[in-house]
């Protein structure tokens, strides 16, 4: 097609994946620049108030490092398990499961006092996000059972249980419009950090922070990659592949409920759309960090102030669609950009 | 004088921190079989690629019968009439014969029957024995071949390239392979022959050009001037000894330090793939299996790993049953293993030297849960020193480094605290012969510091070369053992060919 093609690339550009990003970020840009010019408005001024309403100001760092928390953490329980070569895409339904089991911890014990009742719902967030990968991981260990298609499917049956829940068992009588459940204790809500940001932030950073450093340094991260690497070079070395199929997947399951938890307790109340796709964007911020649990953190607070420049242009006249059409070009573009670390364009040999 | 069917002028192809070929070229006249020779590493696979189009030169010019070609992808090479077979074969198992040989290239309307039938005339007019209706799961390596070559004659190949095509074959489908060549060089077609081996290329070809460090340092030279000194002189630049029998200082004890008893291994299939096999190696001693590929020798290798189960049957090492201990015990306990699948089973291609280093040894690396890395790179630094390895950057993947550095990286990594024994699977297979010099006096060195050594291998040279006493192995069994001072080349060959063993059984 017009006389290109493109070729692959002997061997990947070293450091070319920032360079791809930078890139395809400005071509985002510029294209984006041209949608508002059709549509009447002024994008140096639009693109002002993006960058202002994300990283402009404390306030903008709160909303921006809010939003990075679910996503960096469904972004590492993806990470986590693609760094040996799995691919949990249930992370929607482990925020979900992590929310319910969060919920239930708090209806049991409305009366726990706030730290006690917090550091219990997170807890039982983590165990309900890695019971829900239980079930995939045991048969991907032991009957060899496709991770990507159990934990996909795993998605629905959480939508379905806290849809159910939302309108049966847990329906809040006193709610008029959608159906929620009751909401939680005063004291459940996770107490502020700065601005709009709550301790989610500080407990996700150093999540993040922590496991990225393990991931990378750790013996157990350096078996992973080995088993990412190649199952019979693993099982040659002497790692137990089962053993490790399982405890990744449901850790990242476990990673996954934490988002949920953190969720509930800044959303003070579980309701059907408590994951909001969280848990898909999380692929996307795995893909952009290429897999490694180091990069996430990095990853999502550049998507985060993504997210929330996105919305703070809807409020300035930009029509909806345009601003969520910046926000996509802007994802396609840095993941799009990646392919030219491994591809060249190049013309097509006239002697052909 | 006729124009030449295939002239590669002064190719350059460098890769980071590599030239490939350095003014490379290469002139095939039409209807003749043109032998391409050269070590690992000489480019000539890169000088393939680039006339099959797979890479584009960075310099020089391609020309067929006399026209310039600048190929930006393979398709333009297959549709300019070049045919590329690979090592490593291009099938779908579970297409038939024509269904493979047809695809991507099938007319627009398919009638199965007539296909089938135009595929059979093709592979007829070249003697080519196939049968189109087959599916190539249910082929041999030999067969699979002449699949490969139906596709590229299909798509009206004029130049056919056939990189390495005996390595994969039994020495009968070999001479078969021989024959075919000259039918379609008969028929006016010219074919590349990449070997590295001499009495092939001296049957089979008609000119042979030969690489060195990316250069070309002989044209077209006639094969009848090659012999084995003058073939190793231009490849490797300077005269170097074939290698020389090993001198054994003194007799091997009767100390048994491995021993197999009555084993059995099945495949996925429940099929036997070894069946029954004995055998022990003494401290010191380097016991040789031969045997042609696929007669049990790899499972045999893994099943005393650990990679494979032991259906019934013993594996001892010093006197311990390990039979049923996995991998890593049956290395803790002094057995090293250097794998036939050194990329896929032994090193991990996509990480770093370091990381590949240590693959061993990183429980030690730093008391706690992280790896010291400072310890894990000096670890790496002495290995890669004492084995000389040449490697570019430590932290860069190791996919990058060539068979031979691949090689020693393993084998040094395997021979780390002096295992007691080392099973070595086709340890010099496609090296070249400075590696497989390297890697084969490893082996001796260390078979003198008392580890015993079991080498499987398809080379008789280098088990006559190298071992203490031979055991052959046809269909899974051992059908024979073989003093290699006394035993001939000819007795060995008949027993690997399934011949009634005379051996000292």
């Amino acid at each position: 097609m017009f006389g290109f093609t493109l070729v692959r690339r002997e061997q990947q550009i070293r450091g070319g994946q920032a360079l791809a990003f930078a890139v395809g970020f400005v071509l985002a840009m510029i294209i984006g620049a041209v949608l508002l010019l059709v549509a009447g408005h002024d994008p140096v001024s639009i693109y002002a108030k993006m960058a202002d309403k994300s990283i402009g100001s404390p306030q903008a760092w709160s909303t921006t490092l809010t939003q990075a928390v679910p996503l960096g953490l469904a972004g590492l329980a993806v990470a986590v398990a693609g760094s040996m070569g799995l691919w949990n895409i249930g992370a929607e339904g482990q925020i979900i499961a992590g929310a319910i089991a969060g919920s239930w911890v708090a209806r049991l014990g409305p009366d726990l006092p706030g730290p006690m009742l917090i550091t219990l719902m997170l807890v039982a967030s983590v165990v309900g996000g890695g019971l829900l990968a239980l079930g995939p991981a045991l048969a991907r260990a032991h009957l060899g059972v496709n991770e990507i298609i159990s934990t996909l499917m795993l998605n629905e049956v959480a939508i379905r249980i806290v849809r159910y829940l939302v309108n049966g068992p847990w329906k809040d009588p006193t709610a008029t419009g959608f159906p929620v459940a009751p909401e939680l204790p005063e004291q459940a809500e996770l107490p502020t950090l700065f601005e709009r940001a709550n301790i989610g932030v500080l407990i996700a950073g150093v999540v993040l922070l922590a496991f990225g450093f393990f991931a990378a340094r750790s013996k157990w991260g350096y078996e992973l990659r080995v088993a990412g690497s190649s199952a019979k070079t693993a099982e040659y070395v002497g790692i137990s592949l089962k053993a490790k199929i399982l405890t990744v997947l449901v850790l990242s399951g476990a990673i996954a409920g934490l988002a949920g938890g953190i969720r509930l307790g800044s959303a003070s109340r579980i309701v059907e759309g408590i994951a909001e796709g969280w848990g898909f964007a999380g692929i996307i911020v795995a893909a952009l960090a290429l897999m490694r649990p180091a990069n996430v953190v990095l990853v999502a607070i550049a998507f985060g102030a993504v997210r929330v420049g996105g919305v703070a242009i809807k409020g300035e006249g930009v029509p909806a669609s345009i601003a969520d059409i910046i926000q996509a070009l802007i994802l396609l573009g840095a993941l799009g950009a990646a392919v030219f670390t491994s591809y060249t364009l190049t013309r097509r040999g006239a002697a052909s | 004088m006729r124009v030449l069917a295939v002239e590669l002028d002064e190719i350059w192809k460098r890769f980071p921190g590599v030239v490939a070929n350095a003014g490379a070229r290469l002139a095939v006249r039409p209807g003749t079989v043109h032998a391409v020779l050269g070590e690992n590493g000489a480019g000539k696979t890169t000088l393939m690629n680039v006339l099959a189009g797979v890479y584009r030169p960075d310099e020089g010019s391609v020309r067929l019968d006399g026209a310039e070609h600048n190929f930006a992808k393979p398709a333009d090479a297959i549709a300019s009439g070049v045919g590329m077979v690979y090592q490593e074969f291009r099938l779908i198992p579970t297409f038939t014969v024509a269904e493979n040989v047809v695809l991507g290239a099938a007319p627009r309307v398919i009638a199965k029957t007539s296909v089938e039938q135009q595929v059979a005339d093709l592979a007829e007019e070249f003697g080519l024995a196939t049968e189109p209706d087959r599916e190539i799961w249910q082929l041999s390596m030999g067969e699979r071949q002449r699949v490969e070559i139906l596709k590229a004659l299909w798509r009206n190949a004029r130049v056919l390239i056939l990189d390495e095509p005996t390595a994969v074959l039994t020495p009968a489908e070999a001479t078969e392979l021989g024959r075919i060549t000259k039918a379609m060089a008969a028929d006016g077609r010219s074919i590349i022959f990449i070997s590295h081996k001499l009495d092939e290329v001296k049957a089979f070809c008609d000119e042979a050009t030969v690489l060195r460090g990316g250069k070309t340092v002989a044209e077209s030279i006639p094969v009848t001037s090659l012999d084995p000194n003058r073939m190793a002189e231009l490849m490797v630049g300077e005269a170097t000894a074939v290698s020389q029998r090993r001198i054994r200082t003194d007799a091997v004890a009767d100390d048994p330090v491995l021993s197999v008893v009555e084993m059995w291994v099945h495949d996925v299939h429940g099929r036997a793939v070894v069946d029954g096999v004995s055998l022990s190696v003494n401290r010191g001693e380097i016991v040789g299996v031969a045997g042609v590929a696929g007669n049990g020798q790899r499972p045999l290798a893994d099943a005393i790993a650990g990679l494979t189960p032991v259906k019934v049957g013993d594996v001892e090492l010093n006197g311990q049953i390990v039979s049923s201990l996995p991998p890593s015990h049956r290395n803790a306990a002094g057995l090293a293993y250097v794998p036939e699948d050194r990329i896929g089973v032994g090193l991990a291609p996509r990480m770093n030297v370091v990381e590949n280093a240590m693959m061993r040894t990183y429980p030690d690396m730093g008391g706690g849960p992280l790896i010291d890395r400072a310890q894990a790179k000096q670890h790496a630094t002495d290995l890669v020193e004492q084995y000389n390895v040449k490697v570019g950057q430590m932290t860069a993947p190791m996919a990058g480094l060539s068979g031979g550095n691949l090689q020693r990286l393993l084998v040094g990594r395997e021979l780390e605290g002096d295992p007691t024994v080392l099973i070595a699977a086709q340890p010099t297979r496609g090296l070249d012969v400075q590696g497989v010099a390297a890697i084969q006096e490893i082996l001796v060195a260390q078979s003198a510091k008392g580890t015993g050594i079991l080498l499987i291998s398809e080379d008789l040279e280098e088990l006559f070369a190298l071992s203490d006493r031979i055991l052959v192995m046809h269909e899974g069994s051992v059908v024979g053992e073989y003093d290699p001072d006394v035993a001939t080349r000819a007795e060995i060959g008949a027993a690997m060919a399934g011949a009634t063993p005379e051996g000292t059984h």
